[in-house]
């Protein structure tokens, strides 16, 4: 006995509406806003992977790639990491991890023979990291993540570290203990009494906590955010911060007057090619004193003085322009002068030196001094000067000491009339070095010694 | 009503004793209890990896049952005459249909089950995690990929009533592919800040997407692998999902009993 | 009372790639409630097919079916009648007991009582707790019988019901179907068992490519029995002579053979061969069975229709003759046309 189709069909007919009202109005949107993956090419998989990323196993294949990468990273096989890290994050962009791993990878881990990042390599772990955030808007982590990037490996980019730190203490699920970081971050970023309301609102907080349960943790923390408080409000009184905001910083004497004059000078010599020797002075004794020193295409793009701009937009570029150099290091300052050889010949792919022209940058930047060193420079530099080197403009209102040579690329590469002849260039103050600067291992500390040196 | 029951009640038995079955699952289970070795991982990286292959593999091996279960339903019972016995019987076709389909979703919902409660035991066991909320979390998603099977096998079900059962295996798993990637391409289809799409193609995308059953609305499994995040109107999503899949199992099974009801068997 | 079964002229066509095949073909069938019914023919000759329709399982081209006075398909009349197929397939993993639980929920039957008693009919009381897995193929057969009588049913289809089963077997089903009778069912077996349907059927229908060729009760269908004359020292022609169409001969080695009717006179075929030289061996008169019935049924078909007979049965009718003439309706022309 047949079924009779005309009230069968008018049933599906009706079911077939109701889906379709269902899918458009309900199912899909809300899948749009929570499940949707990301749009974008995935040429990079394998065609078993497409498959399977495909039939809804997009998590599957991301996890099987990442125990993959987790091989190569143990290998050291770097290059082959950074189009998984791509591809999982496109798979399921909510792997956390892989955009946090990714990020401090690429920031770090491609390095030259010396250990010198590859700097061009940075806008990606930034548009990877901003890429994280708008991901994963839920949590802290990749706010955070972000953050330390430009407080840490960046640096001397701290109105960025704010904005990320500030995103990241927003999420509820940001720890205790790293919600001090933004302190600092403002700090660094001369917001001062932002920084003292900060703590102090994070005090209040944690002290309703600690009334609440009185667990060590709860207490430990207190402890700490006071602690950093404790500091903040010594350094605003010795530093001259709060007779500036009170009007009587003339009428006594601080740490930061009179600005002290750090002495700079510079002389560059290139050694061999793709080899340059690097000697000056930086008159501040206590250790701890980096000098930027920058070498870089005269025309590298968006490139700003003593560094580019690291964020350059949401697209992930794993492969960074390769006809292109900027090497970025760091002056050490002992005995009040640097001497360093720093040797590019080792890492032609890092270094190609195909651009004509060079320039060779100092930069300092006392927003990145250690805290002792800043008890004298003050937060923003108030307390520092050179005679010939300082400059408010390459950072506008920032105190920094910052000057430049130029090479061209037959000197860089001893090419032509440089085959035997070592080219030279020096800041016009350069005197050479003293000889009491000259013994290199001895590292003087005032007021350690109990017998100062003789001749002093 | 009892000779459907009856009639899923058998196919249930028959299922759950098939060696092909039993070896797909048993590999499945397998896959769950070894992924636990993947030691090389960071804690949290090691838990996140964990989840996303045990909840694959789920997903994956109950596909392959759901479809390698329905696909010969039919076929078999015509090629060993029972159905003979069963139609000279008081039954109509619509209801042996009905009663095959329930007895598969019957044994893909047990075999689901055994796959789950593996998984939460290698979380709690191995893994250490009892917390109702975690293993919750994580419980919830094979539900709706239970929900997402048994769509998939009305899909199997229906294109049994008229094909065989190499050429429904590879119409089903195509159906399975396209629904599982239809809703990202109608994104960029119905995207309207694209202006280099025709409207034509975004009309007939809108309407290839209400048409194809959407097996990408029930991979749920992102926000239990990646934990925190905020699921906005999770409740009356799966409502609406559940709502969904009923509507297009119906309307499957109507589609199928009418084709079926007109076979010569 | 209705008719258990009629069929007024059924046809089921079906497409092939070299155009329509009729494999059942203006059948027209009348079974009296209460009779066994025997309905034969050769492979393929469309019996299947014929109770599929009947069943409502397929559906006829053109025609009609009526089970029990309603329309084939009727799931009322499923209430009413069982269905044994060929070589059925049960379940495997189910025992005996389980098997016949399952068919009696079909008819919403909950007795378990009922079904064992069942099982005790068919002599399966001692293994209905076994797979089915672990049962002979009689023992199977005889489930099968069991489930198609729980809804104690007024009309029987046994399909091929004795097919393969060994001759112990075969009695215990028979004498099953020989109950049924008494017990007032109507009963309809297909077969190709002719000795088994011989013994135990009222009446019986033959048909051949889809057409009834010969349909009536049995005692009238086998009037007319065969003499068989055996002869030795016997001239070969002398068996030409006997040669007239309706005897079969055979002569092997003077050893002569001759299968006549027994509306003929013997004595004719005695004096030739004594004239012959011959020696009368002996001379047995033969009841016409069943077996014969076919074979003229079947043979007269494929001479009508010109093809080469595909008999199961091989031996008889072969002396086909193409004359390309249409083939008559042989519906119902045969029944009762034996003096």
């Amino acid at each position: 006995m047949r079924v009779k189709p005309a009230p069968l069909l008018a049933a599906a007919a009706a079911l077939f509406l109701g889906q379709a009202t269902v899918q458009t109005t309900q199912v899909y949107p809300l899948w749009k806003k929570n499940y949707a993956p990301i749009q974008g090419d995935y040429t990079g998989l394998s065609p078993e992977h497409f498959l399977f990323a495909l039939a809804g196993f997009r998590e599957l294949i991301a996890g099987i790639l990442w125990v993959r990468a987790d091989a190569f990273f143990d290998e050291g096989n770097f290059d082959a990491i950074l189009p998984i890290i791509w591809l999982v994050t496109r798979l399921d962009p909510h792997q956390i991890d892989v955009y946090a791993t990714g990020m401090w990878h690429i920031a770090y881990n491609f390095t030259d023979e010396g250990s010198r990042s590859d700097r061009r390599y940075i806008p990606s772990a930034t548009a990877l990291g901003v890429e994280g955030t708008k991901n994963n808007e839920h949590t802290y982590e990749l706010f955070f993540e972000t953050g330390w990037l430009y407080y840490h490996k960046i640096e001397d980019a701290y109105p960025e570290s704010v904005k990320w730190f500030t995103e990241a203490t927003k999420r509820a699920d940001m720890l205790p203990a790293r919600r001090n970081i933004l302190n600092n971050a403002l700090q660094r970023n001369n917001e001062v009494e932002k920084a003292s309301d900060y703590l102090f609102s994070l005090l209040d907080e944690a002290e309703k906590k600690l009334k609440e349960s009185g667990e060590f943790q709860n207490r430990q923390n207190r402890d700490t955010i006071e602690q950093n408080y404790d500091n903040l409000l010594v350094r605003m009184a010795q530093r001259g911060y709060l007779a500036k905001k009170g009007g009587y910083y003339d009428t006594w004497q601080y740490d930061t007057k009179p600005p002290f004059d750090v002495g700079f000078s510079a002389q560059v010599t290139v050694l061999e090619p793709r080899k340059i020797q690097v000697v000056g002075t930086w008159n501040v004794l206590p250790v701890g004193t980096r000098v930027r020193i920058v070498l870089r295409d005269a025309d590298y793009p968006r490139a700003i003085p003593a560094a580019m701009e690291w964020y350059q937009g949401d697209r992930i570029n794993l492969d960074p322009p390769k006809d292109l150099t900027f090497m970025q290091d760091q002056l050490f300052v002992r005995n009040q002068r640097f001497n360093r050889t720093i040797d590019m010949s080792r890492d032609l792919t890092m270094y190609p030196f195909v651009s004509d022209r060079f320039v060779v940058e100092f930069y300092y930047n006392p927003r990145q001094a250690p805290a002792y060193i800043q008890d004298k420079f003050g937060w923003n530099g108030e307390g520092m000067t050179d005679a010939n080197f300082l400059n408010t403009e390459v950072r506008p209102g920032q105190r920094v000491v910052y000057t430049k040579m130029e090479f061209s690329r037959d000197e860089i590469l001893r090419r032509g009339e440089w085959a035997d002849k070592a080219p030279v260039r020096q800041t016009s103050n350069y005197r050479g070095l003293a000889p009491s600067q000259l013994d290199r291992e001895i590292i003087r500390v005032p007021g350690i010694l109990a017998q100062p040196p003789a001749g002093q | 009503m009892s000779a459907i029951l009856s009639i899923a009640k058998t196919t249930l038995g028959e299922a759950i004793r098939r060696r092909v079955l039993l070896v797909i699952l048993l590999i499945g289970v397998l896959f769950l209890v070894i992924a636990p070795g993947l030691e090389a991982l960071s804690p949290r990286q090691e838990a996140t990896v964990l989840r996303a292959l045990t909840l694959g593999v789920i997903q994956l091996t109950s596909a392959v049952i759901a479809i390698v279960l329905t696909v010969y339903l039919i076929p078999n019972e015509i090629e060993r005459r029972t159905i003979y016995t069963i139609l000279s019987k008081p039954v109509l076709r619509w209801q042996f249909l009905v009663g095959k389909y329930l007895g598969a979703v019957f044994a893909l919902g047990l075999m689901m089950a055994l796959m789950t409660a593996t998984m939460l035991l290698v979380f709690a066991v191995m893994k250490g995690q009892t917390s109702v909320d975690q293993l919750g979390g994580l419980a919830r998603v094979p539900v709706m990929f239970f929900v997402q099977m048994s769509l998939l096998a009305a899909v199997a079900v229906f294109f049994s009533t008229f094909v065989t059962p190499v050429v429904n295996f590879f119409l089903s798993g195509g159906v399975y592919l396209v629904g599982s990637v239809f809703n990202s391409l109608f994104e960029a289809f119905a995207d309207p800040s694209r202006g280099d799409i025709n409207p034509v193609a975004r009309a007939l995308a809108t309407v290839v997407q209400v048409i194809v059953p959407n097996f990408q609305n029930f991979n749920v499994q992102n926000s239990a692998i990646n934990p925190g995040q905020v699921i906005q109107g999770e409740l009356s999503y799966t409502i609406g999902l559940i709502g969904y899949a009923l509507f297009y199992i119906a309307i499957l099974l109507i589609a199928g009993i009418l084709i079926f009801d007109r076979r010569e068997v | 009372m209705s008719l258990a079964i009629e069929t007024r002229d059924l046809v089921k066509t079906y497409k092939t790639r070299s155009g329509q095949t009729h494999v059942v073909d203006r059948l027209n069938l009348r079974v009296e409630p209460g009779e066994i019914f025997g309905f034969l023919g050769p492979n393929g000759a469309g019996k299947t097919t014929t109770i599929k329709i009947l069943l409502g399982i397929i559906y006829q081209t053109s025609g009609q079916a009526f089970v029990l006075g309603k329309e084939a398909g009727d799931i009322q009349v499923h209430r009413q009648i069982s269905y044994l197929p060929e070589k059925p397939y049960y379940y495997e993993h189910m025992t005996g007991l389980e098997i016949m639980q399952f068919y009696a929920s079909l008819f919403g039957i909950k007795d378990t009582e009922h079904c064992k008693r069942l099982l005790n009919r068919v002599n399966l009381g001692n293994d209905m707790n076994r797979p089915i897995s672990q049962y002979s193929k009689g023992m199977q057969q005889r489930v099968g019988l069991a489930q198609s009588l729980l809804n104690d049913p007024q009309l029987l289809f046994l399909d091929e019901p004795t097919g393969g089963l060994d001759p112990i077997a075969h009695i215990e089903i028979r004498d099953l179907i020989l109950q049924f009778r008494d017990e007032g069912k109507t009963v309809f077996i297909s077969s190709h068992e002719l000795s088994d349907v011989e013994r135990i059927c009222d009446r019986v229908a033959i048909i051949n490519k889809g057409e009834v060729v010969a349909q009536g009760a049995l005692e009238t269908l086998l009037v007319g029995g065969r003499i068989e004359v055996t002869a030795n020292g016997c001239p070969a022609e002398l068996a030409d002579r006997m040669r007239d169409g309706h005897n079969v001969v055979s002569l092997n080695q003077g050893r002569l053979i001759v299968d006549m009717p027994d509306d003929k006179n013997p004595n004719d075929v005695v004096t030739a061969v004594q004239s012959a030289g011959g020696e009368i061996v002996s001379v047995i008169p033969r009841r016409k069975r069943l077996e014969d019935l076919f074979l003229e049924a079947v043979s007269g078909d494929d001479k009508a229709k010109g093809r080469q007979t595909i008999s199961m049965l091989g031996s008889g009718g072969n002396d086909a003759v193409a004359n390309g003439q249409a083939a008559p309706a042989k519906t119902q022309d045969t029944k009762g046309d034996n003096p």
